[in-house]
């Protein structure tokens, strides 16, 4: 398998490596998990960490999108936190999943179309505009929730947290057909490709007539859109809503973008490089666990994992030249 | 002119008596802190200081971080109130390390602090109310083992490494471990009191072990994810336990997806708090410290946990000091 090579070259450090090598460290981590227990090399763990990390990666999928394109966006765990809030809410008065499917799908898209508006019509820089689209989503989340938690869906709904689907959880579909997209969207699409070009450098993609204002609105309205979905699955997974549900995933989510090798300055990465960042994040804290490691730890070692990442991308784009 | 002086010494004695008496036993102000606006328990904690002070006709004035458990917010709260200076304070630490130094600050600037919900280090606080971690957790955990009749194998979901309340709740589970031989730890895994922790470390344990009789988890969020977990890989004879008693672990308790909660009730500790602090500053005797007696909720004895905040009546102060 050979990562997804941006059209246009970058001279910032985070050039993908190849897939290889990234795969190279989830076989790694898998064979030393398996050697401490043989509970760990079993299909069911696997399904089960795959389950884990197909949360991660959906809130990490939209993300990948908008970095690639050059923006950034930190109101996708405010965003998730909504969303889910509002939809739980709609299900337990109206007894319909479909109408709580619509709500947290349309308050996602509608939240990232409002950070593309601040960043293309009041040039609010992307960082600042998602930033403040954080606290504004976080905020009404709260005065809606009041400190309550909503719960108790209906089975149909649940499923598609905790269901399975040919023996597979159905997360974990959902993981694969969001990948599918994202990928058919980005590599076989010309609008995908002049993401890439887009991140790679604005002014240069705005001379050769790609139209950045639209495209950002849609970057951003697909990272809305995905937190939306995300957080019908982890609503359906935990059967409550709580509102500080999304707040604790905003990192976790930028890791897996980083480790698996998108550039946060733009224009480079791919989203199995995420697929492959979210696993590994999943498997670090599955092995911490086995190794009965204090959770005082995690972030450390993630740490650790992310720099490690950095330098492994720095260290090839000057093997590469760059 | 004689009648003219004794209106006006009257109007006077009564302006002065309506005065002391604003200051002294009506209309003050209290600051409360609690730690989120996420965790369910904390609404509890709000709803009774709002209830007490309203008996005892004072304002609240509450205090939350934005972000949850935000040390920085929680600072900077903290110095609020230093120049606000409310008639009475009422603190759950963040990070006590962190905090105590204002906190004594503050004392020493004349503002009274009652400690609340969890220890926050050695100050003259006017009292501490709240209950006892490690005695909640070492009767939980022998409720799970009389349970299962002595014998099984468990699992810990513990809090965070390091809190005051998560440390002794986890003291609690150990002590009551050493006194059943044949409950076997399987293992002890920090789920840092949340939903979703506690539902992935609970999956990875069921991929780890075939065979969990009893969990013991730190508190409701996270004993409720395991209980989603559980139900998701069909291990439903695995019983779980927890320490709070949310309104949402108490249905769960009533649907039997939850074996029972060793109370932990926030409602209950805002009221008596806040009734101690305002009879303290109102002068009168107020104990140093008050350990409110949690029971343990069970399908037997569920209702009373399920009555919404606002439809409870505030215990007393006194209901509790025999016990003490």
């Amino acid at each position: 398998m050979t990562t997804l090579q941006a059209p246009v070259s970058t001279a910032l450090p985070a050039v993908p490596v190849p897939m290889l090598v990234r795969l190279a460290i989830i076989v790694v981590i898998c064979v030393a998990l398996s050697l401490i227990s043989p509970a760990f090399a079993t299909i069911d763990n696997a399904l089960n960490l795959l389950r884990q990390a197909s949360l991660l990666f959906l809130v990490a999928s939209g993300l990948t999108l908008v970095i690639i394109g050059g923006g950034l966006d930190l109101s996708i765990g405010a965003n998730l936190t909504l969303c889910a809030c509002l939809s739980a809410s709609v299900i337990k008065l109206t007894g319909q999943p479909v109408a709580g499917v619509a709500v947290a799908l349309g308050c996602g898209t509608l939240v990232g179309l409002t950070n593309g508006l601040l960043i293309n019509r009041l040039k609010i820089p992307a960082f600042l505009a998602t930033f403040g689209m954080l606290w504004v989503a976080q905020g009404i989340a709260y005065w809606f929730m009041a400190g309550q938690v909503i719960y108790g869906f209906p089975a149909a709904f649940r499923f598609f947290g905790g269901g399975f689907w040919l023996g597979v959880p159905v997360p974990i579909w959902v993981m694969l057909a969001v990948g599918a997209g994202c990928l058919i969207f980005l590599t076989r699409t010309t609008i995908g490709r002049e993401v890439y070009v887009m991140g790679a450098n604005e002014a240069a993609a705005s001379l050769s007539g790609i139209p950045i204002a639209r495209r950002r609105m849609l970057l951003y309205a697909l990272s809305g859109f995905a937190a939306g979905l995300a957080a019908l699955i982890y609503v359906a997974r935990l059967n409550a809503a709580e509102p500080g549900i999304g707040e604790p995933l905003l990192l976790p989510a930028i890791a897996a973008v980083l480790v698996g090798g998108t550039s946060l300055f733009g224009g480079s990465g791919s989203i199995l490089g995420t697929l492959s960042g979210a696993v590994i994040l999943t498997l670090i804290v599955a092995a911490l666990n086995l190794l009965n490691v204090g959770s005082a730890w995690h972030p450390f070692v993630t740490g650790a994992v992310i720099l490690l990442a950095m330098l492994t991308d720095a260290f090839a784009a000057r093997r590469a030249g760059h | 002119m004689r009648n003219k002086i004794t209106v006006t010494l009257t109007v006077a004695a009564l302006a002065w008596l309506g005065s002391s008496h604003s200051t002294l036993a009506d209309g003050e102000i209290v600051a409360a802190f609690t730690k989120n606006q996420v965790d369910p328990h904390f609404e509890g904690v709000r709803a009774g200081v709002e209830q007490m002070a309203k008996k005892m006709h004072a304002t609240v004035r509450q205090y939350v971080p934005t972000k949850p458990n935000n040390i920085t917010e929680g600072m900077s709260q903290l110095e609020d109130v230093g120049v606000t200076k409310p008639a009475v304070i009422l603190f759950m630490p963040i990070d006590p390390k962190a905090q105590l130094p204002t906190i004594k600050r503050l004392i020493e600037g004349g503002t009274p602090i009652v400690n609340y919900n969890d220890k926050a280090g050695d100050a003259p606080y006017l009292s501490f109310v709240g209950e006892d971690d490690y005695k909640l957790a070492y009767d939980i955990a022998k409720t799970l083992f009389e349970h299962l009749g002595g014998k099984g194998n468990v699992v810990i979901l513990e809090g965070v490494k390091g809190s005051n309340t998560g440390d002794e709740r986890k003291r609690g589970f150990d002590a009551a471990l050493k006194e059943y031989p044949n409950i076997k730890l399987l293992a002890s895994q920090p789920a840092n009191f949340q939903r979703l922790l506690g539902l992935q470390v609970m999956e990875n344990f069921i991929q780890q072990f075939s065979d969990i009789d009893g969990v013991l988890s730190a508190a409701d969020a996270s004993a409720l994810g395991a209980a989603e977990a559980l139900k998701s890989a069909g291990r439903t004879k695995t019983a779980v336990v927890s320490i709070n008693g949310v309104p949402e672990a108490v249905e769960a308790v009533k649907e039997g997806s939850l074996l029972a909660i060793a109370e932990f009730n926030g409602f209950k500790i805002g009221c008596v708090a806040t009734e101690i602090g305002l009879r303290a500053i109102r002068g009168e005797k107020t104990p140093k410290r008050l350990l409110i007696p949690g029971a343990i909720i069970t399908k037997a004895n569920f209702a009373e946990w399920l009555v919404p905040y606002d439809k409870r009546t505030c215990p007393t102060a006194e209901s509790y000091a025999a016990g003490q």
